[in-house]
C-alpha cells in the first residue's frame, strides 16, 4: 500500500479534483490519496467523486486553513 | 548585451516576444539586447479554429498562417526545436547539435500536446478535433457521412488545453446533426472525469439544462482506461464499459519531452512556476508560460498572453532598470460556444471563482472579433484592447 500526497493548496475548483484524478491514475487499489486543498469545494466534489467512482472517502480534516482529505482507492478494476 | 531566449513560437512565445521587443527595440537597435525565438514550426494555427474546421468544414488553411509573418521585428527566429535548457548555467542547445547558446534570460513556452500513450487503444479509434487543422478537417468529412448510430464525446484525461473545447464539440455535433435533420437517429454521450459535466458548479448550472434539453447524455465520474477499437468499446479505471460507433474524445496532455525529468519540472514534465510572476521555481532567470507550466488553472491562450505580458514587462524593467514588477491575476477567459449562434465565457481569476454567464450572441460576436484579430494581436497590436478589456486583471501592479 503506498500513500499519494498531493497538495492543491492555493488552486480553486477544478483544480483540486483534477489533482485527484491524476493521482487516482496512477494509485492502485488499497493505496491512500491524501489531498490537501484550501478550497472548502474540494471536500464535497471529493465526497462525490468517491461515491460515484466507489472509492472510499476515508475522511476529511480542518488544519491550518486548509481541508486534509483522505481517500482509499477501492474502485479500481482488479 | 543581455541574451533574451524564448523557446516556442505558438501563442504564448509571440506575444511575449512582440511585446519585448517593442519595449526595447532602442536597446535591440544599440546592439544591447537580442531576442531569440526557437521552434521548428513554419507554420502556427489559431487551435480553437479546428473547432470549426472538425464540425462546420472551415477550410484549413484559414487558421494557418506561415510563422515568418508573424515575428517581430528586431526577433531572431530559429527553426529549431531546443532540446537543453541549462538554467544553471545559462545556456540552451538545439536538437542535434552540441552548441551551447547563452542567454541571460529564458522564457519556455513549449504548450502542450496529446499523450495517447495515456489511454491504449485511443489514438486508432478517436476521431481526433483537437490537436491540428489537417486531422480536424478529416473529421468532418466523417461526420458528413454518419447517418446514424451513437456518439461518445468528451474528455478522455488529465490534463487537456481548453477546458470547454470537449462541451464545445458536443454541443457542434448536436448542431451539425439538428441542421441535417437526423438528430434523432444519432445519440450523443458526453463522458467526463468530473463528477458535472462542466466541472466548475457556475457555469455547469447554465449547461446541464442544455445537454438535457438537447439530448445528449451525460457520464460523470468516467475516467476511460483503454479503447478497444475493434469492439468499439471504451472501458474505465473502475470497470465500465460503454459502447460506441463513433468516438471523439480530448486526449490528455503532455509538456514537452525535454521538460519530463528536469530539475525544473514536477513528476509529469510540467514546468514548476511561481503562479503570479512565473519564475521557475528557485531560478531568477529563467520563466514558463502557457499550458506548460504546472500552474493548475486553464491551459488557454488568454493565460499564456497575460503571462507573457506580466513576464516581458518584468525583464524589461530590470534591463531598462525601472524595477517595475507586474503579476499575474490567474484570469482566465475560455469562449464555450453552445451551438446556434452563441456561446457563454469561463471567467475567473486566482481570486474570483468561476462567474456564471449565460450563453448570449454578444459574447459569441466577442469570441468572432477574438478570431479576427488573433494574428495581429500575436504582433501586440491590440494590447491596447486586451488591457481595457481585462481592466485590473490585465496585471497586478
Ligand atoms: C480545440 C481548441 C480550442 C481552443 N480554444 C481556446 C479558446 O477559446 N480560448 C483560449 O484562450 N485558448 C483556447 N485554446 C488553447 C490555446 O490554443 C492554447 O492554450 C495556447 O495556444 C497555449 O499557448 P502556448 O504558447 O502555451 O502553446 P502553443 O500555442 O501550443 O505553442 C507551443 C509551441 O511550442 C513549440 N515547441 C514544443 N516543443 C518545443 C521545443 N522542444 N523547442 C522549441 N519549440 C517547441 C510548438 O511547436 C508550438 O509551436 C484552444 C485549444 C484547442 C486545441
Amino acid at each position: 500500500m503506498t500513500t499519494l500526497n498531493v497538495d492543491s493548496r492555493g488552486t480553486a475548483c477544478p483544480g483540486p479534483i483534477t489533482d485527484l484524478i491524476r493521482a487516482y491514475k496512477k494509485a492502485q487499489n488499497g493505496d491512500l490519496i491524501v489531498l490537501v486543498a484550501n478550497d472548502p469545494g474540494a471536500v464535497p466534489d471529493s465526497k462525490a467523486w468517491c461515491e460515484r467512482t466507489r472509492n472510499e472517502f476515508v475522511g476529511s480534516k480542518e488544519i491550518e486553513n486548509s481541508f486534509e482529505i483522505t481517500i482509499r482507492v477501492t474502485g479500481k478494476k482488479a | 548585451m543581455k541574451n533574451i531566449a524564448i523557446i516556442g513560437s505558438g501563442a504564448g512565445g509571440l506575444i511575449t516576444s512582440s511585446k519585448l521587443s517593442k519595449d526595447l527595440s532602442k536597446e535591440i537597435k544599440n546592439g544591447e539586447v537580442t531576442i531569440t525565438l526557437f521552434d521548428k514550426k513554419r507554420e502556427q494555427e489559431f487551435q480553437p479554429g479546428y473547432l470549426e474546421v472538425a464540425f462546420r468544414g472551415t477550410d484549413p488553411s484559414k487558421i494557418r498562417r506561415p510563422v515568418k509573418k508573424l515575428v517581430s521585428p528586431g526577433v531572431k527566429m530559429v527553426y529549431d526545436n531546443v532540446e537543453k535548457v541549462d538554467l544553471a548555467n545559462r545556456y540552451v542547445k538545439t536538437e542535434g547539435s552540441s552548441e551551447k547558446i547563452n542567454f541571460d534570460y529564458v522564457i519556455i513556452s513549449t504548450g502542450s500536446s496529446p499523450d495517447y500513450d495515456q489511454i491504449d487503444g485511443l489514438k486508432q479509434a478517436n476521431m481526433d478535433f483537437h490537436t491540428d487543422a489537417y486531422n480536424a478537417s478529416l473529421i468532418y468529412n466523417r461526420i458528413s457521412s454518419i447517418k446514424s448510430g451513437k456518439i461518445v464525446v468528451g474528455i478522455g484525461g488529465l490534463p487537456y488545453k481548453c477546458p470547454p473545447s470537449p462541451n464545445e464539440s458536443a454541443f457542434m455535433l448536436h448542431e451539425h446533426f439538428r441542421k441535417k435533420g437526423i438528430r434523432d437517429d444519432v445519440e450523443i454521450i458526453y463522458v467526463t472525469p468530473f463528477t458535472r459535466i462542466y466541472s466548475a458548479e457556475s457555469i455547469n448550472e447554465v449547461i446541464e439544462p442544455m445537454y438535457e434539453r438537447r439530448d445528449i447524455e451525460s457520464i460523470t465520474a468516467f475516467n476511460t482506461d483503454t479503447v478497444d477499437a475493434e469492439k468499439k468499446e471504451i472501458t474505465s479505471l473502475e470497470g465500465e464499459t460503454l459502447k460506441y460507433d463513433y468516438l471523439f474524445l480530448t486526449p490528455p496532455h503532455k509538456p514537452a519531452g525535454f521538460l519530463k525529468g528536469s530539475d525544473m519540472s514536477d513528476e509529469d514534465g510540467w514546468v514548476k512556476v511561481d503562479k503570479k510572476d512565473l519564475h521557475i521555481t528557485t531560478y531568477d532567470n529563467g520563466f514558463a508560460i502557457g499550458d506548460t507550466t504546472n500552474i493548475p488553472i486553464s491551459k488557454a491562450g488568454v493565460e499564456a498572453h497575460l503571462e507573457g505580458i506580466v513576464v516581458a514587462n518584468n525583464i524589461v524593467g530590470e534591463i531598462t532598470g525601472t524595477g517595475q514588477k507586474y503579476k499575474f491575476t490567474g484570469r482566465t477567459q475560455c469562449s464555450m460556444e453552445t451551438g446556434f449562434h452563441k456561446a457563454t465565457f469561463v471567467v475567473g481569476t486566482y481570486d474570483r471563482p468561476v462567474e456564471k454567464i449565460e450563453p448570449s450572441t454578444m459574447n459569441y460576436m466577442e469570441k468572432k472579433v477574438m478570431e479576427k484579430i488573433y494574428w495581429g494581436s500575436l504582433h501586440g497590436h491590440y494590447e491596447w484592447l486586451f488591457k481595457y478589456h481585462f481592466k485590473k486583471d490585465y496585471f497586478e501592479e
